[in-house]
């Protein structure tokens, strides 16, 4: 790079030189725009429409850009492809400092451009790309079809094909001037070009208005809206166990438990229930490793760690646990309160933001392995430990993200703009 | 290794230090990597050339999409659903739109879930090509890409005309679906599952049957069935292992009921397993769409709209078989509200992943990739 951009300060000031440093910079990018090297990076959906534009139907290397490298040192064009997150912030910068230059940067899909579906009500996506690095080409779609992504290709290349060795501020000013605001020029132009548009059609209105006194404009064709019927929901019953059994068996057991919002295990209650019920107990936090043993080496064999979340009900928290028999599909679910404490002896207050308060519960970790990450995840999105677990450790977020997002009383605005304000 | 990082390991990693000299270093895979699917990172503690212990960090991908659903309607967070999950789109929706039915009372006509089978089957056969066409490439044929995107874009075709959009479809609504089938779609779909047939007879000779294949992956990575259960695998993982269970046989959702289908197993529980039980579970879902398509019920696609969206006090639950396992959503409302009070999706991705470590311990690190692949993560749906 350095010698190239010696190439016009030492041609320039010879006769006809300007002529030659001309022909030197059209071979040039000549042979750069057409073999771009794009870089192996996607993170989510547009990812899949990256590869399938490099695949025998879309072809990509029609174009010259079909040598996708897996290292950033071997590429010339970062394709950012799927949505960008702040933990996924810092790897993308240093990605796009480790390609050697000239680089150019293709921001592929809503969410590199401006967040996409994720702008509002979300509190880790990148509200676009170019606020991290600078973007050359913006695609737009929700992926953007293979064709737009080879479309922005093609007007890469044209960019690159403009592009000069030159020293690109002017002559004589030192390099420290500032860059010409091409931007509050091109809105200085574009709304002298609204205002005479404007005009234009007030003009033609008014003299459309005066020829024609008594015209009314017809009415849009509508398309005709079929018209659906009412069907009545039937639940599908259960194939391989009867929800009653079940129930009645962890009532027999543990007579003190209680279904969830329906109270005490009674003949008439389950009788009333829908096909496709599953039993649903409340358990004590204190009881639970009790309830979760017998569950999983009873009669019921309950092997299958199926659902593991949690539910912020303002005063208290809410764990919900569906445990499954992987043979025959049997389900129960747990429904256990954990109590939020509040330092120095405080409690909850309705409508205040960002409140103080942790939360503790039993680890199933020992009853059921595969429980450990979902725990993590609670634990990283509401904030509540659970005592027992060999790895309590945030699973998504950063280690210094400041709350817990799933909380209720979460409000950070400078993160999660909000829709409905 | 120096004394300092041998008395403390760096979070995450949980198996104790061993006594005497050995050989342990710790290698770092991701975010950007090619055989990470996306963007995992994986740190990975190796006794010369054989895993010890893998420590996937996840959250390169978390997009908050929970949060943000509790601040939509029902109806809202459809397209959401076809965001975890790219690959299966359509199977995403379907339980999401399920959950809001089960929230709602809505019923389904007999051609509104003709359809969501038809996609949902689709979408089995064009998420299984896509890990056909990566797994090879994970190791190391690029030429499977190239054969498996042939066969997917004849799919991705359909998707197409069906929804208007190739991959995140936006299809399904509570209720049925939210277009009537396209002129001419049950030919075109039989057109398009002759070429995934024929592809994959030539799949099985020039992939399948290959030896440097089977060597790489036939007693690697194996998963027992009890660990397989137990961590909360599902889909092709747990099938893999030997045991038998799709939600379409133990939970007949939509029509599977009437369709005549197998579910493959594998025996070991090794890569080739799991490889297996997806080409097999192609052939399937082939057999499945047959047969739906020689009955076409004829009347509405959809029931009647809701004007409005307000749930009442409860909790629903509903699952669906994807192409990577039992995805559930739990939808939680307070009442007096048409936005959910909280939306968990149990993502199988999030489960499988899990396995990896105990899948990976005593390999060498050249088959960590081959394991990865064979789990068929898709990590914006373990993120969300």
């Amino acid at each position: 790079m350095g010698l190239m951009e010696n190439v016009p300060k030492v041609l320039d000031p010879l006769p006809g030189g300007s002529r030659l440093a001309d022909a030197v910079d059209y071979v040039v990018n000549w042979a750069r725009s057409r073999s771009i090297w794009p870089l192996t990076f996607g993170t989510s959906c547009c990812a899949i429409e990256m590869m399938a534009a490099s695949m025998a139907r879309y072809d990509i290397s029609r174009f010259g850009s079909e040598v996708f490298r897996a290292s950033p040192r071997q590429a010339d064009l970062f394709i950012v492809a799927g949505t960008i997150v702040e933990k996924m912030a810092e790897p993308l910068v240093r990605l796009y400092e480790q390609m050697p230059g000239p680089k150019w940067v293709i921001a592929m899909g809503s969410c590199t451009i401006s967040g996409g579906p994720f702008y509002y009500d979300n509190y880790s996506v990148v509200k676009g790309v170019d606020r991290l690095i600078p973007v050359d080409v913006f695609v737009p779609g929700c992926p953007p079809r293979p064709e737009a992504l080879l479309n922005g290709l093609v007007l890469l290349q044209e960019k690159i094909r403009k592009e000069t060795l030159r020293n690109p501020r002017r002559p004589g000013e030192p390099l420290s001037a500032p860059a010409e605001d091409r931007w509050a020029r091109a809105k200085e132009a574009w709304e002298e070009l609204e205002r005479i548009k404007d005009e234009q059609m007030a003009e033609a209105r008014a003299k459309f208005a005066a020829e024609h006194p008594d015209y009314k404009p017809p009415k849009p064709p509508r398309a005709e809206k079929p018209a659906f019927p009412e069907v009545a929901r039937e639940p599908a019953p259960h194939a391989g166990w009867n929800a009653r059994a079940v129930a009645d068996a962890v009532h027999a057991r543990f007579p003190e438990l209680k279904l969830f919002r329906l109270g005490d295990v009674a003949p008439e209650v389950l009788e009333a229930r829908p096909a496709d019920w599953i039993p649903s107990f409340e358990v004590p936090s204190g009881k639970l490793l009790e309830v979760a043993r017998w569950l999983k080496d009873g009669e019921l064999k309950m092997d299958f760690p199926l659902l593991l979340t949690s539910v912020d009900r303002l005063d208290r928290f809410e764990l919900v646990a569906q445990l499954m028999n992987s043979s025959t599909s049997a389900r129960v679910e747990l429904r256990v309160p954990v109590e939020k404490i509040f330092p120095e002896g405080g409690s909850y207050a309705a409508g205040e933001k960002n409140q103080k308060y942790g939360a503790t519960a039993p680890s199933l970790v020992p009853v059921w392995p595969g429980m450990g990450w979902h725990e993590r995840e609670i634990y990283d999105l509401m904030g509540i430990r659970f005592e027992g677990n060999p790895d309590m450790r945030r699973i998504f977020l950063e280690e210094d993200f400041p709350g817990h997002p799933l909380r209720k009383d979460f409000d950070m605005p400078g993160r999660a703009i909000p829709r409905h304000a | 290794m120096t004394a300092r990082t041998r008395q403390t390991l760096p979070p995450g990693f949980l198996l104790p230090v061993r006594d005497g000299e050995t050989d342990e270093f710790y290698l770092n895979l991701g975010p950007q990597h090619p055989s990470t699917h996306g963007a995992l990172r994986v740190v990975v503690r190796l006794d010369g050339e054989t895993i010890r212990e893998v420590v996937p960090r996840l959250g390169y991908i978390h997009r908050g999409i929970e949060y943000q659903a509790e601040r939509d309607n029902v109806l809202q967070f459809v397209h959401f659903a076809d965001r975890f999950d790219y690959l299966t789109a359509l199977q995403n929706e379907h339980a999401v739109c399920l959950a809001a039915e089960k929230a709602l009372g809505i019923g389904v006509p007999e051609r509104g879930e003709w359809i969501r089978v038809v996609a949902d089957e689709l979408t089995r056969i064009s998420s299984h090509l896509i890990f056909l066409g990566s797994f090879g490439t994970d190791l190391g044929g690029t030429t499977t890409f190239l054969y498996a995107f042939k066969m997917r874009e004849a799919v991705t075709q359909l998707f197409d005309e069906l929804c208007g959009a190739r991959l995140t479809t936006n299809f399904l609504r509570p209720g049925g679906c939210a277009r009537d089938l396209p002129e001419g779609f049950v030919q075109k779909t039989r057109a398009a599952l002759e070429t995934v047939k024929r592809g994959m007879d030539e799949w099985d000779v020039f992939l399948s049957g290959n030896v440097i294949f089977q060597e790489r992956t036939r007693g690697v990575g194996i998963l027992p069935a009890d660990r397989a259960v137990a961590l909360g695998c599902s889909g092709p993982v747990l099938r893999g292992s030997g045991v038998e269970f799709d939600l379409r046989k133990k939970e007949p959702y939509s029509l599977y009921s009437k369709f005549d289908f197998d579910v493959p197993v594998g025996s070991v529980g090794d890569c080739w397993d799991r490889y297996a039980v997806r080409v097999e579970e192609i052939r399937q879902s082939a057999r499945i769409l047959e047969q739906a398509l020689d009955d076409v019920p004829e009347g509405p696609w959809r029931s009647k709209e809701k004007v409005s969206w307000r749930l009442d006090e409860g909790s629903w639950w509903s699952e669906v078989e994807t192409a990577k396992g039992i995805l559930g959503v739990q939808l939680e409302s307070q009442g007096k509200s048409d936005k959910p009070w909280r939306i968990k999706v149990r993502s199988p991705s999030f489960s499988n992943l899990m396995a990896l470590d105990e899948m990976c311990r005593g390999q060498k690190v050249a088959d960590l990739v081959a394991i990865l692949g064979s789990i068929d993560p898709v990590i914006p749906e373990v993120d969300r």
